[in-house]
């Protein structure tokens, strides 16, 4: 009884008829590989629905054969393949639960994986673009949704659906007169059907987005408990979220109503089409048209009218977000990747020399961030890349680390092409050093190897060691092995910096892409940090986006870049000499500085 | 042990119902009468079969086809009811928990939220009252299915008693079935929840470390990573369907055998004479209508155990008293300058107090001054900031404000006393007018404008798509760390408080952005006792005098310059920091 509210869609995403059609024939095609289960499925379904059925006919046979004419034998022989009929129900229903669940978790395990591979292979444009919730509800919430189908509803709703035509027809079979009088019923049953489904899909979503409301109200009450109690306001708080709560509660009482007046609906026809039965089918056999044992099976058979078309009802929600969901995940495995792998990919060569040609960079149908940039960076240089936020810095970085491809012109390592070299190749030539040090739910241990999976633990340390920043990670209570908790919490800013820098060094890679943190880290880690960054550097290609110019200041050469333009290049104090854009910069800097 | 705390959580259930115990009663009248009607109609259709169609008696059979259809209406209606009965009683009991849970939380002292995780409260006041929930509802329900148990059983052994013992002898292992499958499923159940959220997080990892695994090449692992969670959740799925594969169809074969013995004893009986047809098919309507209330019986015993293990959490949480709270003959604080005083303040956060934090911490801060509180990490600086409006209780010593023991003025007046701007600047969902007049929601749009101005945060609200009333926090637009810090600065002396405390409040700011809030900074102080808890120079600078803290006490105090030519501690501590500025 938990289930009268499962599943729900907003309006805007129901699918047409269209659309609708596209996503069977997907499906079915993703299915291929299951068809003879599927196939077996569909047979066992049908001979369960048999089973069902089979009860009342043997009844009726029993009560006219065997009852009416006095007959032992004919008695007997409906007892005897009762039986069996309960035997076999017992086989097929066990093998259906099994199968369906079989073929459905197979699905929706190949939809995961096939949908997640399609997210890591979409590029940054894509993350750029999207909101990461809305990615994220793509594997969690419409996967959710499926599998909800799968383990409640994708087994009724196909044995119901075949139960329903199946009754249907034994009614009909059996006696023709009797059947339209259940069929009297059924037009108000599938008026009333509807109306709940509407009804209820719309009280599902309102419930379901109050439920989502209290929660992140109950959130932000306990994660900000400390500036409520510093500010005194405890009561008015706990009264906000009382009447939040309280919303809810009158949400939920306007989906039990829904169903408060639906159910008793389908129950009432039930009954009444019962007693029809009785009173037509009695004057049925006064008459000699039907026999008594028509009009016992007739009662039986009642409850698999009106029981699958209530089951119906509220799981063609659950089967209309599940189309939904469906619609949007096909949606996304067909979306276009930015920065694909060559089909036949080239090699790298020894060099290590970036070119940048000409290259001019828009994101899809936006103005250009970066127009006609053209620069040399040569083996081990250290070159840093400064200018106002938004001034196309950061893009060009990513452009020469092949995060992003260039709408004109093109980025070279050593002489060929980044777009010609397979992903996989360049991540072991040239790695990209995020801001911040953002660390997954493993060890330390494996938060450094995610960029080598081959590493050992050996390898690790001696990354580490590289960098001279063994000592602060093989001092932890589990050294290596420590469990990063709650993505981190439990270690600084800085310390996750060092894990970030650790990366980079066990791939040991011949170009360095770094981005500079904007905000300071604790005292005693911010020197550990970059005495660790100057060694990682050390030898290597590095391209620094620079937020302090201190930063610049200790760079072979640097790049300004102002409203998408290079405009000066060269080394810090050239550039300061020359008085150009950079010695502005670099004079409202340093006033800065002087006013502390 | 064990006992106690499990009748905890039946007492917190049954406190609560009692208060509910008119819907409920009402809930469980309206059943009984819906069970009533349920079980009569089969015994009627027996009758009108008997009577009506053998004996083809035409008036009887119009009489009892009409008895049939009121008993079907009485049965609706009361369905109707029963079922909002039972939800609204349910609903209420989760709501008035969750109403009740929220309350606490606020109440209880930050010692408490230390150590509390986030997503240990929250499936309190979420899955345990959900399960909660599940049981009140089916306790109408439970009721009348018992009563329709009993009243069935009663008319069949009326009718025929061997037959009876024939038909439902096997329906006591539906129940019992009921049971163990609600308890084998449960289990496979949370696993699966628990395996979709570790996939989920996998993802959400995938997708917020974009830039590390872009940046890193750590498309592979992350993969292998999703795969081992997908062939989790798969896993568990499939054992989840091995549980229903168990259970569902035993569940189906035990009737069908009362049935096939109906059939067989009964069909035989009738071919005696000792049994009539109408009997016959209401014995086998009797049998499958009591399947599923006895399924339901099973159920709700399996539910009962769970709902008192999640009442038991609630309670635990409910029982959990507040240390922090007004003293019996707690007073108003009086008005005053805003002198702060420690005397010999003790304090550590471990609750044997083994490792002070304070260990005789004398400090005094005159109305009107302010004062930067340097030291290393660990050196007991913000634990200062959070004794002033008394979010701890202290070991030993005293903190006075004007001369008055925090420990003796009632907390409400204490912190509307003190303005707190803490480290990490948590802004809640709303406008960011709402957010800055937190304090007093009342306040005007003067208020708030002379509270931002102040704070330097006038300028940049007004660059806002809505200005001031612009939505912020986890929803809204997105603020930068410096403009998270100002909006906090600005609710903090909104309320004009005679003491502000800072906590690392400039950490955040940009270092290039930094002058600006300096400035705003100086205005705020000025006449106004400040406790500045800074790293940086630049912001220590702002504060009238220094205080240096170490291991607990003060060991230096003086001007910013002063120490830094005298004080080799305080160039130590602030060493590192001036290197990278």
């Amino acid at each position: 009884m938990g289930m009268w509210m499962a599943g729900g869609v907003e309006e805007d995403e129901r699918l047409d008829r269209g659309e609708a059609a596209h996503v069977i024939r997907r499906t079915f095609r993703r299915l291929r590989p299951y068809r003879k289960q599927m196939w077996l499925a569909g047979l066992v379904v049908m001979v369960w629905t048999g089973t069902v059925l089979a009860g009342p006919a043997l009844v009726r046979y029993a009560i006219d054969q065997g009852l009416r004419d006095r007959d032992t034998g004919a008695l007997n022989l409906a007892i005897g393949l009762y039986v069996g009929v309960a035997a076999v129900a017992y086989v097929v229903y066990r093998a259906q639960i099994v199968l369906i669940n079989r073929i459905g978790e197979h699905f929706l395990r190949d939809l995961r994986l096939t949908v997640f591979d399609k997210l890591q292979k979409l590029s940054m444009p894509f993350y750029d673009r999207e909101k990461a919730g809305v990615i994220v509800s793509r594997m969690t919430s419409d996967v959710d949704s499926l599998s909800e189908l799968v383990q409640m509803g994708l087994l009724m709703f196909v044995s119901n659906g075949l139960l329903l035509v199946f009754s249907l027809g034994l009614l009909v079979a059996l006696s023709w007169q009797l059947s339209l009088v259940c069929l009297i019923a059924v037009p108000f049953v599938l008026v009333a059907s509807v109306k709940f489904q509407r009804d209820s899909n719309r009280a599902y979503l309102d419930v379901r987005n109050r439920i989502g409301q209290t929660l992140s109200n109950l959130q932000e009450g306990i994660a900000g408990v400390r500036v409520i109690q510093a500010f005194g306001r405890e009561e008015v708080e706990a009264d906000r979220f009382g009447s939040t709560n309280r919303e809810l509660f009158d949400s939920h009482m306007r989906s039990v109503k829904i169903s408060a007046w639906y159910l008793p609906v389908i129950d009432l026809s039930s009954v009444w089409t019962t007693g029809a039965v009785v009173g037509v089918g009695g004057y049925l056999v006064h008459q000699g048209d039907v026999t008594i044992g028509t009009v016992a099976a007739f009662i039986l058979l009642l409850s698999n009218l009106f029981e699958p078309i209530q089951q119906l009802s509220q799981l063609f929600n659950l089967v209309q977000s599940a189309g939904a969901a469906l619609n949007k995940l096909y949606r996304l495995l067909d979306t276009p990747i930015d920065v694909p792998d060559p089909a036949e990919p080239s090699h790298l060569g020894s060099s290590s020399r970036i070119v940048v040609e000409n290259v001019s960079f828009a994101y899809a149908g936006g103005p250009p961030v970066l127009r006609d940039v053209s620069l040399e960076v040569d083996e081990g240089e250290r070159l840093a890349l400064v200018g106002p936020t938004g001034a196309g810095k950061s893009t060009l970085a990513k452009l020469m680390a092949r995060l992003y491809d260039p709408t004109e012109g093109r980025v070279l390592l050593g002489d060929v092409d980044l777009r010609d070299v397979s992903i996989a190749e360049l991540r072991r030539r040239i790695v990209v050093v995020p801001q911040e040090g953002f660390l997954f739910n493993a060890t330390i241990g494996e938060n450094i190897r995610i960029a080598r999976g081959d590493a050992t633990d050996d390898d690790v340390r001696a990354a580490l060691g590289a960098l001279g920043i063994e000592h602060r990670f093989l001092s932890l209570p589990e050294g290596l092995d420590t469990e990063v908790q709650e993505r981190g919490s439990r270690f600084s800013a800085g310390e996750k910096q060092l894990v970030s820098l650790a990366r980079a060094a066990l791939v040991d890679p011949q170009v360095l892409v770094l981005d500079e943190a904007t905000s300071s880290l604790d005292p005693g880690t911010e020197l550990l940090v970059e005495r660790a960054l100057e060694r990682l550097m050390e030898g290597r290609t590095s391209l620094v986006i620079a937020h302090r110019l201190s930063t610049a200041q200790r760079c072979d050469r640097v790049a300004v870049v102002q409203d998408g333009l290079l405009v000066e290049i060269g080394p810090h104090d050239e550039l300061v000499a020359k008085g150009g854009a950079y010695a502005d910069l670099f004079a409202s800097w340093s006033g800065g500085l002087a006013a502390r | 042990m064990e006992a106690t705390t499990k009748s905890r959580g039946r007492t917190l259930l049954t406190s609560q119902l009692r208060t509910q115990l008119v819907g409920v009663s009402i809930g469980v009248l309206i059943s009984l009468l819906w069970s009533a009607a349920k079980v009569s109609v089969p015994k009627v259709v027996q009758v009108a079969i008997d009577r009506g169609i053998e004996a083809d008696d035409g008036d009887a059979l119009l009489r009892w086809t009409l008895v049939i259809g009121a008993l079907g209406l009485v049965s609706a209606v009361g369905q109707g009811f029963r079922r909002y009965f039972a939800f609204r009683e349910a609903r209420w009991c989760e709501a008035s928990l969750r109403d009740r849970i929220y309350a606490h939380i606020q109440r209880l002292h930050f010692a408490f939220h230390d150590t509390a995780a986030t997503g240990q409260l929250m499936s309190r006041a979420n899955t345990d009252l959900q399960q909660v929930q599940s049981f009140v509802v089916m306790i109408p329900m439970t009721v009348g299915n018992f009563i329709q148990v009993v009243a069935a059983t009663v008319i069949l052994l009326l009718i025929n008693p061997l037959l009876t013992v024939l038909a439902l002898g096997g329906l006591p292992f539906v129940n019992m079935l009921g049971k163990r499958f609600s308890e084998a499923l449960h289990p496979e159940v949370m696993a699966i929840q628990e395996e979709s959220a570790q996939l989920a997080g996998v993802v959400e990892e995938s997708v917020a470390g974009v830039r590390v695994v872009k940046g890193f090449g750590a498309e592979p692992i992350q993969a292998e990573r999703l795969r081992v969670e997908a062939d989790d959740v798969y896993g568990a799925s499939i054992r989840a369907a091995g549980v229903r594969a168990r259970f569902l169809p035993a569940t189906e074969l035990i009737p069908n055998f009362g049935l096939v013995l109906v059939l067989g004893y009964g069909g035989h009986q009738v071919l005696a004479g000792a049994l009539t047809i109408g009997e016959l098919v209401a014995f086998n309507v009797y049998v499958v209508m009591l399947i599923w209330p006895l399924r339901m019986l099973g159920q709700i015993i399996a539910q009962w155990q769970r709902s008192v293990a999640a009442a038991e959490r609630v309670a635990a949480l409910l029982d959990t008293e507040p240390e922090i709270v007004d003293a019996a003959d707690a007073v108003p604080l009086p008005p005053g300058p805003g002198e702060v005083r420690f005397e010999q303040v003790t304090f550590g956060y471990s609750e044997a107090q083994l490792h002070p934090v304070l260990d005789g911490l004398d400090l005094h801060i005159e109305a009107g001054t302010s004062v930067a509180v340097v030291g290393a990490t660990g050196s007991g600086k913000t634990t200062i900031a959070r004794l002033i409006p008394r979010f701890y209780d202290i070991a030993g010593g005293c903190i006075t404000i004007d001369g008055i023991d925090v420990r003796d003025v009632r907390i409400r007046d204490l912190r509307r006393a003190v303005g707190m701007v803490f480290e990490d600047t948590f802004l809640f969902s709303g406008s960011v007018t709402d957010n800055i007049a937190f304090a007093d929601p009342d306040a005007d749009r003067a208020a708030v404008e002379r509270a931002a101005r102040l704070s330097g945060a006038h300028d940049f609200i007004l660059r806002l798509p809505e200005g001031y009333d612009t939505e912020i926090g986890e929803r809204g637009f997105s603020l930068s760390g410096g403009q998270r810090q100002r909006i906090a600065i600005a609710r903090a002396i909104l309320a004009d408080p005679r003491v502000l405390i800072l906590d690392d409040a400039t950490s955040s700011v940009d270092p290039t952005k930094e002058h600006e809030i300096r400035d705003a900074l100086n205005e705020v102080m000025e006449g106004r006792t400040t406790i500045v808890i800074a790293h940086r120079p630049a912001t220590i600078a702002l504060a009238d005098r220094v205080v240096l803290i170490d291991e607990g006490r003060v060991v230096a105090t003086g001007t910013h310059d002063g120490l830094l030519a005298t004080n080799e501690r305080y160039r130590e501590v602030l060493a590192s920091a001036l290197e990278t500025a």
